[in-house]
């Protein structure tokens, strides 16, 4: 039971301490402004060259929606309780850290799928774009499934910033490699081998392909094995974030550095 | 006041040059939207288009390098309690401010280099500079307008402590309408106007017209004019805003 306690009630409030969260005016344009726009901008930049179509990049960017709060989300963790100086104090807290970082990352997917929905929805009316409704089960689980490999990256992020001191720089350019290397914005055939081979290696790639897949018509039957690889992408980044932050946790101890800036 | 402002600009640049890591976000960020450019317009076999579009991506970076360096110097001026510092001395707050976000701008000029040369070794995008005396004045009249542009938001940046994120926010639609990567002709009509009045337009004209031949002194004229109202009504913003965070007592709330 208290561990249950530890991951919601502690997930909640530092959730909201994380955003800043004290008013509406700060979470959408923030949350909700930054994917809309995204959207349009690749959309019409794809309308200007000519190149796939609108529905491609609105699923793609939708998609980064959830990278980016499930990455940073989980990746500003640590780097938010180093600088407000209570990651010490955390860390000697006798808390289960799995508890403690599962607190942290269930609101970053709960987030990130809101998000990208709200600005799929959006996008999609002021592109035109039509999805038909038998499509959306199938849009939904891949969504879970993306988020859930986003943040799962995210915690491997956090952990570093047990160690790392500019991890939000970091995780700003992971972010930004995944607009060309998941295959968001520019189809993976174009890209090189070396840079496909990452894709397939990386959240969010597996997870795109099965929603524009499933937009076009595809059952979710049919797009079993991507929506699968997905989530185990998740599951293999989730065990590489806990395992890092034991380790980093304990050198953190062990060098007296976890408060260093 | 034009010391403080020069020593300010110096000072922040060589802050904003330090960090390696840092750095490698003003390099990595303009190569990737420059490379998604590059894939996806490559389909119409225009290579002009591929060298518009690294400029086009250099002035986004420039943007961001505004936003990020002026929310994020007042941001960092909150939590380390100097901000009422800086507010109380008798330098006026745009001589701090402002060479913060002009900072910003240069430091994002960087990415023009970066860009180029990655267009050139990997994309086989053609670098030939028409006119380099125009040229090598669009750079700094486009850093110091997009910089000054910032001096306006930065100033509501000193009345609200959430700014970063709201300065954030702001990227995509000042890239989208000053039609750096998408024409304006593609969007609705509307946008143009708005094009006119923001930096980043003339500024990436500028540099577009300077490289590819055309007529980039109206375009550098823009940004000089501009740059002069953006002072005037940032300067005046920062006052009144200073003023009512002073009032509040908000200056240190993080």
């Amino acid at each position: 039971m208290n561990t249950l306690r530890v991951v919601f009630v502690g997930g909640l409030t530092s959730y909201r301490a994380l955003f800043n969260w004290i008013s509406p005016w700060i979470f959408i344009p923030h949350t909700l402004g930054y994917p809309v726009f995204e959207i349009l901008f690749f959309a019409y930049l794809g309308r200007f060259a000519g190149v796939q179509s609108d529905q491609f990049f609105l699923i793609g960017n939708a998609f980064l929606a959830i990278a980016v709060t499930g990455m940073f989300g989980m990746g500003h963790a640590t780097a938010g309780e180093r600088r407000s100086q209570t990651l010490a104090a955390l860390l000697a807290s006798p808390a289960n850290r799995f508890a403690v970082f599962l607190g942290r990352a269930l609101p970053s997917i709960v987030t990130g799928c809101f998000v990208a929905a709200t600005s799929f929805t959006i996008c999609a009316a002021v592109l035109g774009v039509h999805v038909t409704f038998s499509s959306l089960p199938g849009l939904a689980l891949a969504t879970v499934a993306a988020a859930f490999a986003c943040t799962a990256l995210g915690l491997c992020l956090g952990a570093l910033g047990l160690r790392g001191r500019n991890v939000s720089v970091f995780a700003d350019v992971i972010g930004a490699c995944m607009l060309v290397v998941s295959g968001a914005n520019v189809p993976l055939h174009l890209l090189p081998g070396w840079v496909q081979t990452i894709s397939s290696g990386i959240p969010l790639t597996h997870g795109i392909a099965a929603a524009r897949a499933i937009a076009n018509g595809a059952s979710i039957g049919s797009t079993a094995d991507l929506l699968a690889k997905e989530a185990l992408i998740g599951c293999i980044y989730l065990v590489a974030g806990l395992t890092m932050l034991r380790l980093f946790e304990y050198e953190g101890r062990r060098t007296a550095s976890l408060e260093t800036f | 006041m034009i010391p403080a402002i020069l020593t300010g600009v110096r000072l922040h640049m060589k802050q904003a040059s330090r960090n390696p890591f840092d750095l490698s976000g003003v390099i990595v960020w303009p190569i990737l939207y420059a490379s998604i450019a590059y894939y996806l317009l490559d389909a119409k076999h225009e290579p002009k288009l591929l060298l518009s579009a690294s400029f086009g991506a250099s002035v986004m970076l420039m943007w961001s390098m505004v936003v990020i360096a002026s929310s994020g110097a007042l941001e960092q001026q909150r939590w380390q309690g100097t901000l009422e510092l800086v507010v109380a001395a008798p330098t006026p707050l745009t001589a701090v401010i402002g060479p913060i976000c002009i900072g910003g701008a240069l430091v994002g000029t960087y990415a023009i280099g970066a860009v180029l040369l990655w267009g050139a070794v990997l994309f086989d995008v053609p670098v030939h500079i028409e006119h380099p005396l125009a040229f090598a004045l669009a750079i700094p009249a486009a850093a110091l307008a997009v910089g000054l542009l910032g001096l306006i938001m930065a100033s509501t940046f000193v009345l609200y402590r959430a700014a970063f994120h709201l300065g954030i926010a702001t990227q995509y639609p000042v890239w989208i309408v000053t039609g750096l990567l998408v024409p304006l002709s593609l969007l609705p009509s509307f946008v143009r106007p708005i094009s006119w009045l923001l930096a980043p337009t003339w500024g990436f004209r500028g540099l577009h017209e300077a490289a590819l031949g055309g007529t980039p002194w109206p375009d550098i004229g823009m940004c000089l004019v501009l740059s002069a109202a953006y002072l005037a009504i940032g300067g005046t913003f920062l006052v009144a805003f200073e003023y009512v965070a002073r009032a509040r007592g908000s200056l240190r709330l993080t």
